[in-house]
């Protein structure tokens, strides 16, 4: 069984509220409190007014996939035997082209289908870090019996609610 | 032709390599002075010539001053920008505006950790933002290999174009390598051999990724006065652009198909009189092979598309419509990081390619990058 640390992510305040949030099974985006306009990934000032005025909000956690790839190689200790993993670019359902990279779980790379409908689910890497991840809309609890490799390293580890 | 450049018009009248190699176990500064030496040579010029330095890799000061270049009136470190149309662009710009009479452009690009070094956790790719990465690493989301994988997958989705394209595409380029001396892969390379090679980030094929290895190249740039009394035919600079629309997160972009060449080669078109349909050779970044599809496009060498059928039938070969790459692409020549289709660009004009020779060569085009961000530059005779 591999050793490896997960990934340590940094404490700033461009991150710390998107890690509370999923070590609680929330998804928050950052938000800017003067245009409404989600900001992902996340900066100190609102692209859209240059308002500083920003905050982590939890969003519904409905998702479209943009696109995938299946990652056949690792290039981290962590990653070595979890490939082949599935890693998804999915467009939030908040704003147009909010993109989101994340983890396809749950799933045979056979079924994955670019457009389909997503929903958030979280995986916990390590004690300090859980993840969002996705899953096929409405899958929720059905799908971790599948047998392809892709599917069951990828789902390896995801918590249950 | 009009040329609507600002400035003097600006000619490349050298252009070298190092002895590029992989783990060459030579230093980056060997690989500067031979890459400088080279260009120097092939342009007739003392190094005493040189008045401008421009480099992305290394340090534009400290190549000048081991080389023996003269005091410069102009130097200038780039990075994190798109490949060597940026040394190549501002030292150009360089000469136009009379900050120096004659500058170098240097890439210099020495061999990254394997993906073997990076699973063991003995090494690291370098990242520019640690924030950014914090969106990226819990995901394993590492290498650029991953970000080509996710946009070769939507490009596909988006485009008629297919695996068995990129597998075309990969059969000419090695084509061309076998006609070319300074390529580093020379084994002949089918379609189907493609097929059967293995997967990185699926679609993704170690086939559709550049080389990696120790490179330094070089190319100078000084007036149309000057070039005309040196040792090669001159080839002149019609126009250049370069184009940002996003930042460095390629994964998250709003749309990965049509990218920042398309805004780029819009720039440059505009800056001409000349046409894609008056382009003899074109020369396009393949970092990743996705990217070459993307230029084809973007240029308008192609309908939007329709880059994979259009490889497919042959018309980027020698005597198709636009032969593209023709020194074999960094696939094979290795990671020069966009200086080898400039310096093949040139080489056509010139025609000093040999049995890879495009017959009466006289407008090439050659483009750097993808996604975020990208350059080109349009040549003449």
């Amino acid at each position: 069984m591999n050793q490896a640390a997960a990934p340590q992510v940094l404490d700033d305040l461009c991150t710390t509220f998107f890690y509370e949030g999923s070590q609680v099974r929330e998804l928050r985006i950052l938000r800017c409190q003067n245009c409404g306009f989600y900001i992902h990934l996340p900066r100190p000032i609102c692209r859209n007014c240059q308002s500083f005025d920003l905050k982590g909000e939890v969003v519904s956690g409905k998702a479209t996939l943009y696109t995938y790839t299946v990652a056949t190689k690792p290039f981290h200790p962590f990653f070595v035997d979890r490939v082949p993993y599935i890693v998804a670019t999915v467009a939030l359902a908040e704003q147009p082209k909010l993109h989101l990279i994340s983890n396809l779980v749950g799933i045979d790379e056979a079924n994955v289908k670019i457009g389909m409908d997503l929903e958030v689910d979280f995986e916990v890497l390590s004690d300090t870090l859980t993840i969002p991840v996705f899953r096929a809309a409405g899958s929720l609890g059905t799908s971790s019996t599948t047998s392809s490799p892709a599917s069951s390293s990828a789902s390896a580890g995801t918590s249950k609610s | 032709m009009k040329n609507k450049q600002h400035g003097r018009r600006v000619a490349i009248v050298g252009v070298g390599y190092s002895q590029v190699a992989r783990n060459s176990g030579m230093s980056e500064r060997l690989h500067a002075a031979q890459a400088a030496t080279a260009a120097l040579n092939d342009a007739g010029l003392k190094a005493s010539d040189i008045d401008g330095v421009s480099t992305w890799g290394g340090d534009a000061t400290d190549f000048a001053w081991q080389m023996g270049f003269n005091p410069l009136t102009w130097h200038l470190n780039v990075g994190v920008s798109p490949a060597f149309i940026q040394p190549a662009m501002h030292a150009a710009m360089a000469v136009a505006t009379g900050q120096a009479e004659t500058v170098m452009a240097f890439r210099l690009m020495m061999q990254q950790p394997s993906g073997a070094a990076l699973a063991a956790g003995g090494a690291a790719l370098g990242v520019l933002s640690v924030v950014d990465t914090a969106y990226q690493h819990p995901y394993g989301v590492y290498s650029p290999t991953q970000w080509a994988g996710l946009m070769m997958q939507r490009y596909m989705y988006d485009s008629d174009s297919t695996e068995e394209h990129f597998a075309r595409f990969a059969e000419i380029q090695r084509s061309y390598a076998l006609m070319h001396d300074d390529a580093l892969q020379k084994a002949p390379l089918s379609a189907q051999d493609y097929l059967n090679s293995q997967y990185v980030s699926k679609p993704l094929r170690l086939l559709d990724c550049d080389y990696p290895c120790d490179s330094g190249s070089a190319v100078i740039f000084t007036t149309e006065e000057r070039a005309r009394d040196l040792k090669q035919p001159a080839v002149f600079v019609e126009a250049s652009a370069v184009s940002a629309i996003h930042d460095m997160n390629f994964e998250v972009m709003p749309d990965m198909s049509v990218t920042s060449p398309k805004h780029c080669a819009d720039t440059l078109w505009a800056r001409t009189d000349l046409k894609p349909t008056d382009v003899s050779t074109a020369h396009l970044y393949d970092g990743f092979s996705v990217i070459t599809f993307q230029w084809l496009e973007a240029l308008g060498l192609c309908p939007p598309g329709q880059a994979g059928p259009f490889i497919a039938e042959g018309n980027t070969m020698l005597g198709g419509k636009v032969p593209t790459n023709t020194d074999g692409g960094a696939i094979n020549v290795g990671r020069r990081h966009g200086a080898n289709f400039c310096i093949e660009a040139v080489r056509q004009l010139r025609g000093q390619c040999g049995d890879r020779q495009v017959a009466n060569a006289e407008v090439s085009v050659w483009a750097n990058a993808v996604g975020p961000f990208s350059g080109a530059m349009v040549l003449t005779k």
